[in-house]
């Protein structure tokens, strides 16, 4: 791939659509997802650790030419074991910058999350997206120095939001 | 002498650009006031622009 080529958000969710992966949205596009005015260059997925949805992931990476974003510039392709045992897999693919995430925040799982999330018709796509709040929460504990740029945005988004919803229920 | 008419209402304040700690609140008003797919364009927007600068190209949209 192009180093230089932008990662192409909707591709790479008809993508993971496509293969059947049981995910959730999180991080910078679930924020934006939610309202909040950020950029982010990657997208973050939250993946379910069952070995079916594995396979599925798994051939979804190497239909998409994925490798590792290593800074000593090696080749290294995902593969099951990774998958299966390692945390975080920030990948380069044909259509962008995946990070492939089994847990955020403090060690939450899909299967903590599962139940924090929207789920966002986009066109056709109906994926699941993590809720403001627990994007917030996951920053709060992630507690990284770009975690906290952002936090800021996404709590006076939350605060906005929860007026608008406030005024239409009255 | 006529009737009185009622003063006109004092409109109401305009709702805050900026919070406290500094955040472009009519940015974040305006991106709510969008579907989520138009906030997902919108984000690849920005992405391709900046990719665009970043490699010294000028976009002729």
């Amino acid at each position: 791939m192009d180093g230089s080529r932008s990662v192409k958000f909707r591709g790479l969710l008809q993508a993971l659509l496509r293969h059947e992966v049981d995910f959730l949205v999180v991080g910078g596009v679930a924020a934006q997802l939610e309202g909040a005015p950020i950029v982010t260059f990657d997208l973050d997925i939250l993946y379910d650790k069952t070995p079916e949805n594995l396979d599925r992931l798994l051939s979804l990476v190497q239909e998409l030419k994925a490798r590792y974003r290593d800074p000593a510039g090696r080749h290294i392709e995902p593969d099951l074991a990774k998958l299966q045992t390692l945390r975080t897999h920030l990948l380069l693919t044909e259509l962008g910058a995946l990070d492939l995430l089994s847990e955020i925040g403090a060690g939450r799982t899909y299967q903590d999350l599962a139940g924090r999330t929207i789920l966002y018709e986009l066109g056709e796509d109906r994926v699941r997206v993590l809720e403001l709040s627990a994007v917030i929460e996951s920053k709060e504990q992630a507690n990284r120095d770009k975690d906290r740029a952002v936090l800021p945005v996404l709590r006076q988004t939350l605060i906005l939001k929860n007026g608008i919803r406030g005024a239409e229920k009255r | 002498m006529g009737t009185p008419t009622n003063p006109e209402p004092e409109p109401a304040p305009s709702p805050p650009a900026e919070s406290p700690d500094g955040v472009d609140l009519t940015l974040i008003r305006w991106t709510l006031s969008l579907t989520p797919l138009e906030r997902l364009e919108l984000l690849q927007d920005w992405v391709d622009g900046l990719a665009e600068l970043r490699n010294g190209r000028i976009s002729e949209r």
